[in-house]
């Protein structure tokens, strides 16, 4: 009886339950509440991150307040300076550490990363269309940026947010008008140009800095050679070739003759003032350090400057490009939080903000590098600058990817030996074929000892 | 015979020091006029050496992170330094006064740690930092700089306890002081300057220390050798704050070894001549 009546009683209040239930179901339904009172999936979680210090962080930290009101969760996000960051962060990786939820992808590392297993495959965020909505759109991404991040197989391990797209920068077009000069468009008209311009009103012919193995291989490239063999499934080095020997010898020339003094030396920092003041004419380097001629308050040089491709080799055309990428370590303990922040930081809202707000063109978005509002906001003195960017970014996943050689893990071995030849080179201790021959068989040794198999 | 041999100044004496002050000074001189100057005059080709002083870069400098960095380096050096005095000095004593068979053996062990290169002991170091929890902490790197300061200690304390006479020693203990009261107010006072030139050496490992604190800090235990790094920026390099940042990191250094230069040069000279 007992039993019965509780039962009964327990029907009915089932049955008032229910039916409360559901009429809240249905008043729900009709009256959705707004998703900011709805419970933030990420509340209570801290978000650890790292990358070197960089302006787009910088830009990006203004914004992150509205990130953590949308999703609840805190981000700590700690920059350092370039080498200090990329040491930590490797070592971090590499130990098997889950400090960090997301990472910069440093450009010269990517490879070494993705070979080593050291991060998470990205497609299984991306093919997730609850964990990635469709209007996020990862073929968005310039295809040249995104080359570094992928492994053998084509799987992602990393999201672009910086392109560099080696350009050339001529600050002085009025002393080149004078003379009658043209744009340079291949390595012997650059030749011809910097020989003309050196000396005229104290201005030098060309102005670079101390990254050789960054400034040269387009060089090395254009003659028809590369660093290594067939990279990256072939990585034996090749610096030695003849095509190599020339364009160590075409490079060396334009510094020795054309350049300013210490030039060997001389950090991006000096050698942007040197192209900014007027006291270079030439500079061929990533676009967001050639821009600043055009962009920067501090030019001296604006009425005067052009920014356009760099000149082509007797073989090849082949400017360099590089990028920067967001990824999530593999041992992280946040991974879907930590993806839910580079959609967030990465989403074409974001990068039109920082376009927009900013001027901070060097986004890897084609959608946003071809909207008119971008196109207004790049176009000076009647230069596109955001059509050059796109174009040089996107062409090394035009065909053979001709950048392969620098994100090979190997690289930096070899391209601290290609350093040292050519300072070698330069400043006249040896001749151009008797230093690449002991830089080839450095570079080989080298590789060797660091275990690569040859 | 009392006091140094007083020698005319001859002009090629003159010179030879006027050259070596230059080679010795200038360095640090061209560092300190670069901090109050600001980017664009420090980029300028020629140098210009008469301008208008800023502090801007020392200025902002403390507006960052960087204040407490500095104040990271000197927490970390000065308690690694007290701690491996308060650990070594008894150690080095009880080494000097012992005559048993293991004394070399032992005293060469305490030196092993020394013997290898600091990049031997990084990686365990950060392993095991991170498995108990002293990651980018400044306990971390305490601990660090004492085990790398000890045996320093142990090693430059021994020959100044060696020149203590035993007979004090024996007398005190004679008149009723027990062996702590001996240590501390009659061996102690003898080998002050000891100390002192022990003090600064380990003050200046761990103040100068780039490697374990690039290695083992990252924010919050940052010390100030790897502040002044990080504003070598992607974009560009701040020099004027590197160099306001490398002017304050040696000021203590300076300061501190100015105020006890005494007891460094006896400190450092005691015991190079016996008899």
């Amino acid at each position: 009886m007992t039993k019965k009546n509780s039962s009964h009683k327990s029907a009915g209040f089932n049955r008032r339950a229910l039916l409360q239930a559901g009429a809240a179901t249905l008043g729900a339904a009709a009256f959705p509440l707004p998703a900011i009172a709805q419970t933030k999936p990420f509340a209570g979680v801290t978000l650890r991150g790292a990358s070197f210090q960089h302006r787009f962080f910088t830009l990006l930290q203004n914004y992150i307040p509205e990130f953590e009101a949308q999703t609840g969760m805190k981000v700590d996000l700690q920059l350092s300076a370039f080498p200090v960051y990329n040491q930590q962060a490797n070592l971090e990786l590499s130990s098997g550490g889950s400090a960090f939820d997301f990472v910069n992808v440093t450009f010269i590392l990517a490879a070494r990363w993705v070979a080593a297993g050291l991060l998470a495959n990205l497609d299984e965020f991306t093919i997730d269309p609850n964990l990635t909505p469709a209007e996020w759109n990862p073929k968005d991404f310039v295809e040249g940026a995104q080359v570094p991040y992928r492994d053998a197989k084509g799987a992602t391990y990393g999201y672009s947010w910086e392109g560099g797209a080696m350009v050339m920068g001529l600050s002085r077009m009025d002393l080149m008008e004078k003379k009658g000069l043209k744009v340079p468009k291949t390595f012997a008209e650059l030749q011809q140009v910097c020989a003309e311009i050196n000396g005229t009103e104290n201005v030098n012919g060309i102005v670079s800095f101390q990254l050789h193995h960054w400034c040269l291989p387009p060089y090395i490239q254009g003659f028809g050679g590369n660093i290594f063999r067939k990279p990256p499934a072939d990585i034996m080095p090749t610096l030695n070739s003849p095509e190599a020997i020339k364009a160590i010898e075409y490079y060396a020339n334009l510094l020795k003759n054309y350049a300013p003094k210490g030039v060997l030396t001389y950090t991006e920092d000096q050698a942007r003032q040197s192209h900014m003041t007027g006291r270079s004419n030439i500079f061929i380097h990533s676009s967001a350090w050639i821009t600043p001629i055009l962009l920067s308050n501090d030019s001296k040089v604006k009425d005067t400057s052009r920014v356009v491709r760099m000149p082509a080799g007797p073989v090849h055309d082949y400017p360099a490009a590089n990028s920067q990428g967001l990824g999530i370590p593999k041992n992280a303990k946040n991974k879907k939080a930590a993806w839910e922040f580079i959609k967030w930081a990465l989403s074409p809202e974001i990068s039109m903000r920082l376009v927009k707000e900013h001027g901070h063109s060097s986004v890897c978005r084609r959608s946003v590098i071809e909207s008119e509002e971008y196109r207004k906001l790049n176009t000076v003195n009647g230069q596109d600058l955001g059509a050059l960017y796109l174009e040089v970014l996107g062409l090394p996943a035009k065909g053979e990817n001709y950048m392969a050689y620098r994100t090979v893990k190997e690289f930096p071995i070899v391209g601290d030996v290609l350093n040292k030849a050519f300072e070698q080179v330069a400043t006249g201790q040896l001749a151009a074929q008797a230093a690449m021959n002991a830089a080839q068989e450095q570079a080989v040794a080298n590789l060797r000892r660091a275990g690569t198999a040859l | 015979m009392s006091g140094p041999v007083r020698r005319s100044a001859s002009p090629r004496r003159l010179v030879a020091i006027g050259v070596t002050l230059i080679m010795l000074l200038s360095p640090f001189l061209w560092l300190l006029q670069m901090s109050f100057k600001s980017n664009d005059l420090i980029l300028q080709f020629p140098p210009p050496l008469i301008f208008t002083p800023t502090l801007q870069n020392y200025a902002s400098l403390w507006q960052g992170a960087f204040a407490a960095s500095f104040v990271n380096s000197l927490m970390s050096a000065s308690f690694s330094t007290a701690l491996a005095l308060v650990l070594g000095v008894p150690a080095a004593y009880a080494l000097s006064r012992w005559a048993g068979r293991g004394k070399h053996a032992l005293s060469f062990a305490i030196l092993v740690t020394r013997m290898a290169p600091p990049i031997a002991f990084t990686i365990p170091f950060f392993l095991f930092y991170r498995w108990i929890g002293l990651l980018d902490t400044v306990t971390g790197l305490v601990l660090v700089y004492t085990s790398f300061n000890l045996p320093l200690v142990i090693w430059m304390m021994q020959p100044f306890f060696e020149t203590v006479p035993s007979s004090l020693e024996e007398a005190a203990l004679v008149d009723g002081a027990s062996t702590r009261v001996v240590f501390l107010q009659i061996v102690l006072p003898m080998v002050a300057p000891g100390i002192a030139a022990t003090a600064i050496l380990c003050f200046l490992y761990a103040w100068n220390d780039f490697f374990f604190a690039l290695i083992l800090t990252r924010t919050n235990a940052r010390t100030a050798p790897v502040a002044v790094v990080n504003f070598m920026n992607y974009e560009g390099w701040e020099w004027g704050k590197i160099a306001a940042g490398g002017s304050l990191v040696m000021a203590p250094v300076l300061i501190f070894s100015l105020a006890v230069r005494r007891y460094l040069v006896s400190g450092l000279t005691a015991g190079a001549v016996k008899g």
